[in-house]
């Protein structure tokens, strides 16, 4: 029976190729990131810890406490739209939910640089709601909506409504109805199933997407660059910028460690949480 | 009353999710040089520009070229590693198919700045093979899951009936599972080649200034100024993504793979 060996040599293939080319960078990263940086070229080889002591100081404090309220406003902002959304978007007939289906992969797919520009120019005084506005005569004076905190925020929720409606749309086509029929049924308002009924019965799969959406917003680079003001930048926009402007790879490999190291930290508390859940 | 509360705040969703694509491609379709909506007269010469500059077409060039390599290596990735998973059923099988998941729990950060120190190191910064290896690698997820439905939909008998008869495990392979799992293949093939594409940040940190994609392109110039071929790229890559997904949607029920209903 050597049956097994030639799937084991067929699984060389992917095995060697996801570790050469995902798992093998994240490590070199690690270790450039103990690196010296060197203004002339990329880094000496070198061991300290220089480039995390910089992570240590006012202006990465608040440039973190500034990612952190962004990426978790705009995640309880776009599961808060999403999950009614799809909530309604499964009871329509087939046709209507292929056309949704159609526009949402779209959305998925389309380059975040698209949807920024396409919200640019919405935003803009020359073609955009200001002008509009300003043509009913509701606004004296318009001016361009973007850059703002406000503006770089719809495009957050933009971006992400395609991913978190479709990761609800499996688990909410697929629900068992026969609680809410029976609640409804026996007289309780739609409203309140809504409330007592579905909302509960989709904790889990809520919280697990808001986080999803949470490490995912931490991680846009296009959205704040394009919509949002220099004071809304997050720390994906200062780690592009230090490592491809500034040529300093070691301190742009410390931080995305440090993001690296936070995310899975996030990512490891919610697998524990659903498994404790899972056995209780 | 709750009825017409539903419907009011589902098309308002949907009117903003589509709303700047009508903007844009009002722009792009306006004779003007500057930014202006609604059009003044209808021109096609953006589109004009777009299509015959070199400025543009080197861009739009490079961005099909790694959408097509990256696409093909990602499936593969993904077809080897199903296939072993689907022979064996645990253990190995399963490492391989976690790993394969990975990608798409990271920042995309993350991944462009590992993939960016590792490519400098090696030599091949500024290589559009680099660009090609990591879209194929990172994207491997979605293939991954997809080509997974397939493997689950295989039923035992046809198996079965192919060993029986006397087929060796490569005859099975290529007479009866490939067949099967085909429309899987060419849907994770698609969305692949779809997302390589339109991807920004890892194409950018891994060789932005010596392999100029499409999204590059059109990012550089918003921050630095930009006319109304911007608009014409935009719809163009709109037009593009829709339409694949449209000719998908032709041969494979797209919301049983997504996990919807049947009915």
């Amino acid at each position: 029976m050597n049956r097994p060996l030639i799937p084991h040599l067929i699984g060389l293939y992917p095995l060697v190729m996801m570790c050469l080319f995902f798992l093998g960078p994240l490590a070199f990263m690690v270790v450039v990131s103990f690196y010296e940086r060197d203004p002339l070229g990329f880094y000496n080889v070198a061991f300290v810890w220089d480039n995390y002591a910089k992570f240590f100081s006012s202006f990465y404090y608040t440039l973190s406490m500034r990612s952190l309220w962004s990426a978790s406003l705009g995640a309880v902002l776009v599961v808060l739209l999403a999950f009614p959304a799809m909530y309604i978007i499964v009871d329509m007939s087939r046709r209507w939910q292929l056309f949704w289906v159609i526009l949402l992969l779209s959305l998925m797919c389309l380059s975040e640089v698209v949807i920024g520009f396409a919200w640019v120019i919405l935003m803009s005084e020359s073609a955009g709601i200001p002008r509009f506005l300003g043509w009913l005569g509701l606004w004296e004076d318009p001016r361009s909506l973007s850059p703002s905190f406000g503006a770089m925020l719809i495009g957050l929720v933009s971006l992400g409504f395609s991913l978190v409606a479709l990761m609800f749309y499996p688990q909410m086509a697929g629900r068992d109805r026969s609680i809410e029929e029976a609640a409804l049924t026996l007289g309780t308002p739609p409203a309140r199933v809504f409330t007592k009924v579905i909302l509960p019965n989709f904790r889990p799969a809520i919280i697990s997407s808001t986080v999803t959406m949470f490490v995912y917003f931490l991680g846009v680079f296009v959205m704040p660059t394009m919509l949002g003001r220099p004071q809304d930048w997050n720390m994906t926009v200062i780690i592009t910028d230090k490592a491809v402007g500034d040529a300093n790879m070691p301190l742009g490999a410390a931080l995305s460690v440090i993001m690296l190291v936070f995310t899975l930290l996030i990512i490891g508390t919610l697998l524990a949480a659903s498994r404790k859940r899972g056995k209780a | 009353m709750s009825g017409f509360f539903k419907r009011v705040f589902i098309c308002a969703v949907g009117a903003t999710l589509i709303l700047p694509f009508l903007i844009v491609a009002g722009v792009s379709v306006n004779v003007e040089s500057n930014i202006a909506f609604p059009p003044t007269e209808l021109s096609t010469r953006w589109y004009a520009v777009l299509l015959t500059e070199s400025d543009w077409l080197i861009p739009i060039r490079n961005s099909l070229l790694i959408a097509v390599f990256a696409a093909f290596l990602s499936v593969t990735i993904a077809l080897a590693a199903n296939y072993v998973l689907w022979r064996l059923k645990s253990g190995f099988g399963k490492v391989i198919f976690a790993l394969g998941i990975g990608p798409f729990m990271l920042p995309p950060i993350i991944i462009a700045m590992g993939a960016s120190v590792f490519w400098a190191e090696i030599g091949m910064y500024g290589r559009v093979e680099a660009t090609v290896i990591s879209h194929g690698v990172f994207f491997v997820t979605l293939p991954l899951v997809v080509i997974a439905r397939g493997f689950a939909a295989l039923s035992d008998d046809v198996i079965e009936a192919s060993r029986t008869m006397g087929a060796t495990a490569w005859q099975t392979f290529a007479k009866v599972i490939f067949p099967l799992v085909l429309p899987y293949v060419i849907t994770g093939y698609a969305l692949v080649a779809i997302i390589s594409v339109n991807e920004y940040l890892i194409s950018y940190m891994i060789s932005g200034f010596a392999v100029e994609t499409l999204p590059i392109r059109i990012f550089n110039n918003v921050r630095y100024g930009y006319t109304p071929v911007v608009a014409s790229a935009a719809m163009g890559f709109a037009v593009l993504t829709i339409g694949v997904l449209l000719i998908l949607s032709l041969f494979t029920d797209l919301l049983k793979l997504l996990g919807g209903a049947q009915d």
